[in-house]
């Protein structure tokens, strides 16, 4: 559909009156400017203070020192540690939420699909401590499940079994991380037109060749880029570790947590923010493959 | 007739003895106390009572109400004296309270701190102008002089012991830390209080651990080791040791301040799971005291002195349940001398106040809870602040490879 | 046939499995909530603890005021750039959505450290300041859920419509692009005040005593008390996301746009 131009003059060609709401339509960015500055203001001024500070040292003279003991360890192997977390937990929660929007998408019903959507919108902000304590009362050393199981002769915990591991940390997440999962892929999924599936199957193509041809190529950028979403959550979820661990896994958000307010190593901070600096820089480096994705799948989706 | 002239004259007769006592009254208003250094400065109690009641409120920080009985001291004082505590993040870490100080705006300030030694480098600023105010409480004298800075700037509190808290449910109670990380029956139960990495009290338990497997305050690596054993043998659970994890029944026993212990015994009870307390047979670790100051830049100043006094008080008196409406119009002195003194509202908490010596003495202390008793077999150990800032550096680096 | 049920088999399948997953740390939790704790027995007694503390109505209050702000705010700010970029500003679309994004990869703490720096005291002597900062922070959800609803109709399209039949601006505003843009607008002042009521780590590490900050403080001693709180909010969003999302069908019929 053609979007409309630009210019003073309406469909017909008569020329516009010109008035307060017709400025409003101008196509100048200065319309921007309270966003923007508002940005600036509470955003970027914030964290611009904060990265200067990564580059001071505790006297105040500009210092690259901090930087340079990221690559260090224990923060060396926090940082594979945290990536680590990141790519397995995305894939964890990317995949079966896949499944289940293509699932609900299958069954149709409509009150299902709300019903899916909202407990989703509910669990996909769940973590740190509520979320640790629902898992401990469940799947912990006393948990519900674990409990049931051992009294019909099952021990998860015996066989090794727990949820104070890395692996136990990824089954947690998963609980929000799913979620997350089903809420953005959905509108992708929705934007797969019946009727592209039609044609196919009317031009002769098998429902693997619709896939393969049409379905994966469409849907796989909007998977990636709701993949480097999932990334980006689990890389800096903090409350949820906290809870879980005891500081045995090396974990870059809870490293600046113990810099920046810990009781044991002090005066610090400088390092925790530097901590924190390269935090940003590793999301940043994974949203530019998200931000040029959602650019190309644009126009295939439901505009 | 004769009755009226009588008022009259005492009327009048009152009014000029009282313009007198304002005439000849030391300038009260020209107190400014936040440089008061101390009690006779202030123009006394009554006169501190008064300036900290118009100041209406007082902003502590970092104060758990189940730390060392915390929270009864918090509700005698605004009881008797009708002052609002503000209670900044009560689970904070003492590095948090000098974050803060160093940070927040005005308003924000705490007005006194009760930190951990080992951030008392860095608040007292090597090269330029330490944090606190100095000022030296009534009973100052009685604080041990390794525990008070000679200007008043810091002094200590109290200090606790290192306790085993375990599920009163367990086939057997855990009296050794050995035994707690050895004995295979007590698999899946042991936690630590916290990440030693950045949990004050989580490092003093594994300088615990250390003494109790070979090691010492200069060695905290036997203390890591036996650790990465137990967690081989399926002892040791990988969980944060506090109420929430306990009560899902992530873990059954760690150890902790004794001074935790009436706390955390009341709060597992209302979880509908008992809690028992008691000082290891092997090891008694002596915990440095904590700290307490007073901000320069407090926004109440008289009521930050005034809660400084009544911590520091040794009287025997009344509880936050006792204080009736009578006694809350007494005079600030007075009132001050019937309400229950801060040292021994830590002793009640199973806590060691700093001036526990002279109150021996005195016997102005009051009874310990029972159950905290400490056993003649436990050795005792006692890491200074330098030997914890060495053995932390291992741990940093250590413990992420457990 | 045959393969058509195994499709629907294996939908089926996925959906129990995760069922399954979902619903076990739920029900345990709520299992505990519910308990009495001495005596062993179950209750909502839990659940009806947190309205006795004292407090509760003062630190409410502050959130709501806090809330209320992050609203207008939002109104202010969110709304008339949104439906601007969807009349006029169609080739800024990406560059704001870049922009809209960036406070998701930011950490909170981040921010409060940077915010303590850099703002001055007459902002951060007030607890609105808050609501500034939760503006930015719900960006990201509120920018798409305006840009997602708006893009289901085609604004510029019956705009120009009711232009053209002499609808002056003022009535076209009122009476096409408001009622359009209402359920788009709802749904992001709520999340907005979704994320106001539960935001915990900036209120608390700029030191503000807000109504999660006053609930975890208060609920330290009272393990019970705060799991119940926990699963009963969890169960009071739900509830309120599901009722919402019934009230939305009605108006957001998405207009297939020819190409």
């Amino acid at each position: 559909m053609k979007q409309s131009t630009t210019s003073n003059v309406d469909v017909k060609g008569a020329l516009v009156k010109k008035g307060a709401f017709h400025g409003f339509l101008t196509s100048s960015p200065i319309a921007l400017l309270p966003l923007f500055l508002f940005l600036l203001v509470f955003f970027l001024w914030p964290i611009g203070a904060l990265t200067g500070n990564a580059f001071k040292s505790n006297e105040g003279a500009f210092t690259f020192s901090n930087v340079t003991m990221l690559f260090q360890d224990p923060y060396r192997m926090a940082f594979k540690n945290s990536i680590t977390l990141g790519l397995l937990s995305g894939l964890v929660g990317a995949i079966p939420g896949l499944a289940i929007a293509m699932a609900i998408e299958k069954q149709g019903n409509q009150t299902l699909k709300k019903f899916i959507a909202s407990i989703s919108g509910v669990l996909a902000n769940t973590g740190g401590v509520p979320l640790a304590f629902m898992f401990l009362a469940a799947f912990g050393p006393a948990g519900l499940v674990i409990s049931a199981l051992k009294s019909v002769g099952l021990d998860l915990y015996g066989l090794g079994f727990t949820l104070f591991s890395f692996t136990g940390l990824i089954i947690v997440y998963a609980y929000f991380q799913i979620p997350i999962m089903v809420i953005v892929i959905t509108p992708a999924l929705t934007s797969l037109r019946k009727e592209w599936k039609d044609s196919a199957a009317n031009l002769g193509a098998s429902k693997f060749q619709y896939w393969q041809k049409v379905g994966l190529p469409i849907l796989m950028p909007s998977f990636i880029a709701c993949y480097l979403l999932l990334f980006a959550s689990a890389f800096s979820a903090f409350a949820t570790a906290r809870a879980l661990t005891v500081g045995n896994i090396a974990l870059v958000p809870l490293q600046i947590g113990a810099l920046v307010d810990g009781n044991v190593t002090i005066n610090q901070a400088n390092l925790g923010y530097a901590l924190a600096f390269g935090m940003i820089i590793i999301s940043l480096v994974a949203m530019i493959p998200y931000i040029w994705i959602q650019n190309r799948t644009a126009r295939w989706q439901v505009r | 007739m004769r009755a009226q002239r009588l008022v009259v004259a005492a009327t009048s007769a009152a009014i000029l003895v009282s313009g007198l006592v304002v005439l000849t009254a030391p300038a009260q208003a020209a107190v400014n106390y936040c440089t008061v250094q101390n009690l006779q400065q202030a123009g006394g109690m009554d006169a501190l009572v008064k300036a900290a009641k118009a100041e209406k409120e007082l902003n502590i920080i970092t104060v758990p109400r189940d730390w060392a009985n915390y929270g009864e001291a918090i509700d005698l004082f605004t009881n008797a004296f009708g002052i609002k505590i503000n209670d900044d993040n009560p689970e904070g870490s003492s590095a948090y309270e000098i974050q803060t100080i160093k940070t927040a705006p005005a308003s924000k300030q705490p007005d006194v701190v009760d930190i951990g030694v080992s951030v008392l480098p860095d608040a007292l600023g090597i090269g330029r102008k330490a944090l606190f105010a100095p000022y030296k409480v009534a009973t100052w004298n009685d604080i041990p002089a390794e525990w008070k800075d000679s200007n008043g700037l810091w002094y200590g509190d109290y200090y606790g012991l290192m306790a085993i808290s375990y599920d009163a449910s367990l086939p057997k109670a855990p009296t050794s830390i050995k035994a707690l990380l050895t004995d295979p029956a007590f698999k899946g139960a042991f936690a630590l209080s916290g990440d030693p990495t950045s949990s004050q009290q989580a490092l003093m338990g594994l300088f615990a651990i250390a003494a109790a497997n070979g090691g010492s305050a200069t060695n905290i690596m036997p203390g890591i080791e036996a650790l990465k054993a137990a967690k081989a043998a399926g002892n040791f659970v990988s969980v944060i040791g506090n109420s929430a994890n306990y009560a899902a029944g992530a873990y059954k026993a760690t150890i902790t301040w004794d001074f935790n212990g009436p706390g955390a015994i009341a709060t597992s009870a209302a979880a509908g799971k008992p809690l028992k307390f008691v000082i290891p047979s092997d090891v008694a670790l002596q915990g440095t005291p904590y700290l307490q100051a007073i901000n320069t830049k407090a926004p109440h100043c008289a009521a930050a002195r005034l809660w400084e006094e009544f911590l520091y008080s040794q009287n025997i008196g009344k509880g936050s349940k006792d204080i009736t409406a009578a006694d809350k119009k007494l005079s600030g002195s007075k009132l001050f001398k019937l309400i229950m003194g801060g040292q021994n509202i830590w002793v009640a908490g199973a806590a060691h106040p700093i001036t526990e010596a002279a109150m021996i003495k005195k016997k102005t202390i009051v009874d310990a809870p029972e159950g905290f008793a400490v056993p003649k077999t436990a050795k005792r150990i006692a890491p200074s602040p330098d030997q914890q800032t060495e053995q932390k550096a291992i741990v940093v680096t250590e413990w992420p490879k457990l | 046939m045959a393969s058509a049920m195994k499709k629907n088999f294996a939908a089926n399948l996925v959906l129990i499995v995760t069922g399954i997953f979902i619903f076990f740390p739920l029900y345990a939790a709520t299992e505990f909530s519910l308990r009495n704790g001495a005596e062993h027995t179950h209750g909502f007694a839990a659940y009806r603890w947190i309205f006795a503390q004292s407090g509760f109505i003062e630190n409410l209050g502050i959130t709501l005021r806090v809330t209320s702000l992050a609203v207008v705010l939002n109104l202010l700010i969110m709304v008339p750039t949104v439906t601007w970029l969807h009349l006029s500003g169609q080739r800024y679309k990406r560059l704001v959505e870049i922009l809209t994004i960036l406070p998701l990869i930011f950490p909170v703490v981040a921010l409060a450290t940077g915010a303590q720096l850099a703002m001055p005291d007459f902002m951060q002597n007030s607890v609105y300041e808050l609501s500034f900062f939760y503006v930015v922070i719900a960006m990201p959800y509120t920018y798409r859920a305006l840009d997602i609803g708006l893009s289901g109709h085609p604004l510029s399209t019956i705009t120009n419509a009711a232009r053209n039949l002499g609808a002056s601006w003022l009535k076209t505003l009122s009476s096409v692009v408001i009622p359009t843009i209402r359920p788009s607008i709802l749904a992001a002042l709520f999340l907005m005040v979704a994320l106001s009521l539960g935001e915990f780590t900036l209120a608390q590490l700029l030191h503000w005593s807000t109504f999660p900050v006053w609930v975890t403080n208060v609920s330290q001693q009272n393990v019970i008390g705060a799991t119940a709180l926990a699963i009963g909010s969890l169960f009071f969003a739900w509830i309120l996301l599901f009722g919402f999302s019934f009230l939305g069908s009605k108006n957001s019929t998405t207009v297939q746009e020819e190409e």
